[in-house]
C-alpha cells in the first residue's frame, strides 16, 4: 500500500515541487492578508471564501480528469445556467417537491454531459470546438426558457440550507466541495479510469493500441462534468436564493485556470486533484483579500482578474523552463527506486 | 564514351551508428532509363536524397556532366534541372494546375504582377507536350493520382530538367495508366533526358530500364545492362525494345532476385519440428475495402510462427490492422477457436485474446510518458484491477516478472517508456501483450531498429512462446529473420497473399513472391 504515493510515479517529482510551491503560495496570501486586511483571519470570512468559491471548485475538479485526457469543457459554466433554470422550472412551474426537482436537475446535467460526449466521441470533433458549441447552445436554451428576464425565487428554507447552512461546525458548502474532491481523487489516482485518462491524454493512439476503452473513458469525464455542473447549479441557487439564466456566466474559465495553475497540462496526461484544490484556494484567497485590503477595496474583482492571469503565466513559464532541464536529465532521472 | 549526365563516386552517408550508404557508385547517361532495385532499407532513398540535396554525404562526389558539384540544397539541385517524382504528388491540392505549375517555375520576387494568361498559357503547353488533356484551371484537389503525377511532370519539363528521379510512380496505377506513364517516359529519354526510375515491379524494369543497380545494406551489389541495344546509345526504336528484350534477354528475374537479397540465407537453422496444436485462427477470403486488404485466406495453428512476408504497401499492418479490430473487416470470416467473430474495436479483440505489438513502438506500442511498470498493465486492466480498483503492489509485481523474463534493461518498473533503449522499449511492449495471455500473438516488425543483442534475445522469446503453445504470427521485412523464425510464410503482394512457403524455403523464392514474379510476365 505504501506504493500508492508513488502510483502516477513518473511526474511525482514535478507534482511533488509544483504542489509546494503552490502551498507556499496559499500561504504568502493569507499572512499578506492577516496583516493588511481587515477580519480576513476571521472564521466568518474563512467560510465566506469556501461559500463562494465551492462552484467554481465544484467544476475545477471535474475539469481535472477532461484536461488530464487533454480534452477542455467550455460548457459547464452554460450547463450550470441552464441546470439552475430547469431546476426552477421543474420545482415552481411543473410543481415538482425540491428533491425531486434537485434529482431531475442532476440527470439534466448528465444529459448535458452526454451530448458533448456523443459528439466528442461519435463525431470525433475537437472536445474545445463542441463545447464552444454547447456553452452558446445551453446558455441561449437558458435564456430562452426565461425569456432572459423569469427569475426563480422564494425555495423552501431546507434547500437554501445548502446555501448557507452549516453543518458540524463547517459551511453546507465545505462538504460538499470536500466529498467532490475525494470522489474526482479517487477516481483520478486510485481506479483504472483515472489511469486510461492520463493514457488518452498522453497518447489517444497509444491508448487506442493499448485496447483501452477510449471512447467509453472520454464520454465518463464529460457526463460527470455535467452531472457535476448540475449539483453545482444547485449549491449556486442554494447560495443566492434566486436561479436565473445568468448564472455561471464565465465560471468555466475560472475553472480552467484554477486547473492548469492546479499544474495540470492542458497537453493532457499530467495533473492532480490536490494541485487543482490549491489552484482553486489560491485564486479564492486572492478574490477575498484583496476585496479586504482598504487600497484594493473598491476593485479587487479587476486586480484579482490581473494577479491570477499574471500568476497564470508565471506558473506555466516556469513548467516550460522546468519542463526543459527535466528533459535532458530524464534518463538518469529515475534513480533507486522508491521502497 | 560520352561524359555521365550524373556521376556518384563512393558515396556515404551514415545516420548515427546507421550507414545507410557505405560507398555507392552510381552513373546515369542522357537519354537513358536507369532503375534503381533494392529490398527495403537498402538505401535507395537515401541515395535519392542525396541527388536531389536534401542529405549532404558525408563522404564521396557528386558530379553533374562532368562537373562536380559541393553543397548541393534542394533548390540547387532544381536550378540544375534535377527533378523527382514522388509516388504521392507534392502539389497544393487547393490551387490550380497552372498555379502549382507556376509556383515551381515561376521566379519568387517579393513585388511581381501576376501574369495569369502566361501562366495559363505556360501549363497548357507544358500539359499539351505531356499529351494530357488537365486544364490549367482545374483545382488539383478534384484530379486523379496519376494526373496529379503528370502535373508533377509537367514541372520537371517546364523546369527543364536534365534528370528526373520517379520513386515508384506506378504504385497506385492501373494498367492503362501505367502505359501511358511509360509512353511519357520513353519520350522523355528519347529527348535525351536521364531518369532514374525506382520501382518494385521487376515487369517495370525489365519494360522500360536499359540499365538496372542494384543495392544491398546501404551498399551497389552491381550494375547490369537490362538491354543489349543500350550500348547503341540514347536514339532506338522504342517500339521494338520490348520485342529485343524478349529475344536475348541478358539478364533474368532470377539473377535480379539473387542479386538483391544476395546469399542464399541457409545458414540459419529451421525451426524445431514439432507437433502442432489447434488451429487457434483461421481467416477465409478475408477483407476490408477501406485498407486494401481482400480475399485473405489464412490459418495458425497453437505453437506455429507464421511468417508475413511482403514488401512495403503489400497490406501486411493492414491485415493484422484488420485482425486487432483497428479497421475491421467489412468480408470474409474470421474464425477464432473455432467460433466465428467479428472484430469492431480492439476491445473485442483484446477480450478474443488477440494481441497486436505493432511497428511503431514509440507512436503505438508505448506510451512513453509513462513508467514501465504501467505501461505493461495498460492492457490488462480487465483481470490486473477488478472492480477499476488500481492495485499498485500486483501492478509492480507484473513488471518485475516481466522485466526479468524478458530482460529488460532498465532502472526500475518506475522508469518512464522514454528512458529506455530500442530493444527495451520492445520488450516492454511485448510484455504488455504477454500480461494479457493472448491465444494469438501479432508480431508487426519486432526487431526493426532494434540493436543486434536485443534482437537475438527477441528472436528467442519468439521461439519460446511458439513452443508453449502461442500461436504467433510475424510481420517481418528482415528475409533472415522471418526465414529463421517461421514455421510456414506467406507473402503478401497488393493488400492478398499470393504464395504460401513451407518451412526451408529460399530467400529468392520469397522475394520472387513478393516482386510478383510468378512466371508469365505482365507485357505493355
Amino acid at each position: 500500500m505504501q506504493t500508492s504515493s508513488s502510483s502516477e510515479s513518473g511526474w511525482r517529482g514535478l507534482l511533488r515541487r509544483h504542489e509546494t510551491v503552490l502551498f507556499a503560495l496559499v500561504v504568502v496570501e493569507v499572512i499578506t492578508f492577516s496583516c493588511l486586511g481587515r477580519r480576513f483571519t476571521t472564521a466568518d470570512n474563512l467560510a465566506n471564501i469556501v461559500r463562494h468559491s465551492v462552484e467554481i471548485g465544484l467544476l475545477a475538479l471535474i475539469m481535472t480528469p477532461i484536461i488530464l485526457t487533454a480534452g477542455i469543457d467550455l460548457s459547464v459554466g452554460s450547463t450550470l445556467g441552464l441546470c439552475a433554470v430547469l431546476f426552477g422550472k421543474m420545482w415552481r412551474d411543473a410543481g415538482l417537491p425540491i428533491w425531486a426537482a434537485a434529482g431531475g436537475t442532476l440527470i439534466l446535467g448528465a444529459l448535458c454531459g452526454g451530448f458533448n460526449a456523443l459528439l466528442i466521441t461519435r463525431l470525433r470533433l475537437p472536445p474545445l470546438i463542441v463545447t464552444l458549441g454547447t456553452y452558446s447552445l445551453f446558455r441561449g436554451l437558458a435564456e430562452a426558457i426565461t425569456r432572459g428576464t423569469d427569475a426563480f425565487t422564494a425555495f423552501p428554507e431546507s434547500f437554501l440550507a445548502i446555501g448557507g447552512g452549516q453543518l458540524a461546525g463547517l459551511p453546507t458548502q465545505a462538504w460538499i466541495l470536500l466529498a467532490g474532491a475525494v470522489v474526482v481523487g479517487v477516481l483520478v489516482q486510485r481506479t483504472s479510469f483515472g489511469r486510461a485518462w492520463r493514457a488518452i491524454g498522453f497518447s489517444p493512439t497509444g491508448a487506442r493500441y493499448a485496447g483501452l476503452p477510449v471512447e467509453r473513458s472520454l464520454a465518463l469525464a464529460y457526463v460527470l462534468a455535467g452531472t457535476v455542473a448540475a449539483i453545482a447549479s444547485l449549491t449556486y441557487t442554494a447560495r443566492l436564493g434566486t436561479a436565473k439564466a445568468d448564472a455561471g456566466v464565465g465560471y468555466e474559465l475560472a475553472a480552467i485556470a484554477a486547473v492548469v495553475l492546479g499544474g495540470s497540462s492542458i497537453f493532457g496526461g499530467v495533473g492532480s486533484v490536490p494541485g487543482t484544490l490549491l489552484g482553486v484556494t489560491a485564486i479564492a484567497v486572492l478574490g477575498n483579500g484583496l476585496s479586504r485590503i482598504p487600497a484594493t477595496m473598491s476593485n479587487a474583482a479587476e486586480l484579482t482578474g490581473t494577479l491570477t492571469g499574471g500568476l497564470l503565466v508565471l506558473s506555466l513559464a516556469g513548467r516550460a523552463l522546468a519542463g526543459r532541464g527535466k528533459r535532458r536529465i530524464a534518463s538518469g532521472f529515475q534513480g533507486g527506486g522508491t521502497e | 564514351m560520352t561524359v555521365p549526365l550524373l556521376q556518384l563516386t563512393a558515396v556515404a552517408k551514415s545516420f548515427g551508428a546507421v550507414r545507410a550508404l557505405k560507398g555507392v557508385s552510381f552513373d546515369l547517361r542522357a537519354g537513358e532509363v536507369h532503375a534503381l532495385l533494392g529490398e527495403n532499407g537498402a538505401g535507395k532513398s537515401t541515395l535519392i536524397k542525396v541527388i536531389t540535396g536534401a542529405h549532404s554525404p558525408d563522404a564521396g562526389t557528386l558530379e553533374l556532366a562532368g562537373q562536380r558539384v559541393v553543397q548541393l540544397s534542394p533548390a540547387r539541385a532544381h536550378r540544375l534541372g534535377i527533378a523527382c517524382i514522388y509516388q504521392q504528388p507534392a502539389l497544393f491540392p487547393d490551387l490550380t494546375v497552372a498555379e502549382n505549375i507556376a509556383l515551381r517555375l515561376e521566379p519568387v520576387t517579393p513585388l511581381r504582377r501576376v501574369a495569369w494568361p502566361a501562366r495559363r498559357r505556360q501549363a497548357g503547353e507544358l500539359l499539351h507536350r505531356l499529351g494530357a488533356t488537365i486544364s490549367p484551371e482545374t483545382e488539383v484537389r478534384s484530379l486523379s493520382m496519376p494526373e496529379q503525377q503528370l502535373v508533377e511532370i509537367a514541372c520537371a519539363l517546364g523546369a527543364g530538367a536534365r534528370i528526373v528521379i520517379m520513386d515508384e510512380p506506378t504504385a497506385s496505377l492501373t494498367q492503362q495508366e501505367v502505359a501511358r506513364l511509360f509512353g511519357i517516359v520513353r519520350a522523355l529519354r528519347q529527348d535525351g533526358v536521364g531518369i532514374i526510375y525506382i520501382s518494385h515491379r521487376l515487369e517495370e524494369i525489365f519494360a522500360l530500364a536499359d540499365r538496372v543497380t542494384v543495392l544491398r545494406d546501404g551498399e551497389s551489389v552491381g550494375t547490369r545492362c537490362v538491354r543489349r541495344e543500350n550500348a547503341a546509345g540514347p536514339k532506338r526504336d522504342v517500339a521494338q525494345s520490348t520485342e529485343a528484350m524478349a529475344d536475348a534477354p541478358l539478364l533474368t528475374e532470377a539473377q535480379l532476385i539473387q542479386l538483391m537479397v544476395g546469399r542464399e540465407v541457409s545458414t540459419l537453422a529451421p525451426p524445431v519440428e514439432r507437433e502442432l496444436g489447434d488451429v487457434v485462427l483461421a481467416l477465409e477470403r478475408v477483407g476490408c475495402a477501406a485498407s486494401g486488404v481482400q480475399a485473405v485466406t489464412l490459418a495458425v495453428r497453437a505453437g506455429e510462427i507464421v511468417g508475413l512476408a511482403g514488401l512495403i504497401g503489400a497490406g501486411r499492418t493492414e491485415l493484422a490492422r484488420i485482425l486487432f479490430g483497428l479497421t475491421p473487416a467489412d468480408s470474409g470470416q474470421i474464425v477464432l477457436q473455432g467460433q466465428r467473430v467479428t472484430l469492431a474495436s480492439p476491445q473485442a479483440a483484446v477480450a478474443r485474446g488477440i494481441a497486436y505489438v505493432p511497428e511503431d513502438r514509440r507512436r503505438h506500442g508505448l506510451i512513453l510518458e509513462m513508467p514501465i511498470a504501467q505501461n505493461i498493465a495498460l492492457a490488462s486492466h480487465r483481470w490486473l484491477f477488478p472492480g477499476t480498483w488500481l492495485r499498485f503492489g500486483a501492478e509492480r509485481t507484473l513488471a518485475l516478472n516481466f522485466m526479468r523474463d524478458l530482460g529488460v534493461k532498465a532502472a526500475g518498473p518506475e522508469a518512464l517508456g522514454s528512458s529506455l533503449s530500442g530493444g527495451n522499449q520492445q520488450k516492454v511492449a511485448l510484455a504488455r501483450w504477454l500480461a494479457t495471455r493472448p491465444k494469438l500473438l501479432i508480431l508487426d516488425e519486432p526487431t526493426q531498429g532494434v540493436d543486434v543483442g536485443a534482437k537475438g534475445e527477441l528472436h528467442r522469446i519468439i521461439r519460446r512462446l511458439a513452443q508453449e503453445g502461442m500461436a504467433v504470427l510475424l510481420i517481418s521485412s528482415d528475409l533472415p529473420e522471418i526465414l529463421s523464425l517461421s514455421h510456414r510464410l506467406a507473402v503478401m503482394r497488393g493488400g492478398t497473399i499470393t504464395a504460401l512457403l513451407p518451412n526451408g524455403c529460399q530467400a529468392s523464392e520469397v522475394m520472387a513472391a513478393a516482386l510478383g514474379q510468378t512466371g508469365e510476365r505482365a507485357t505493355e
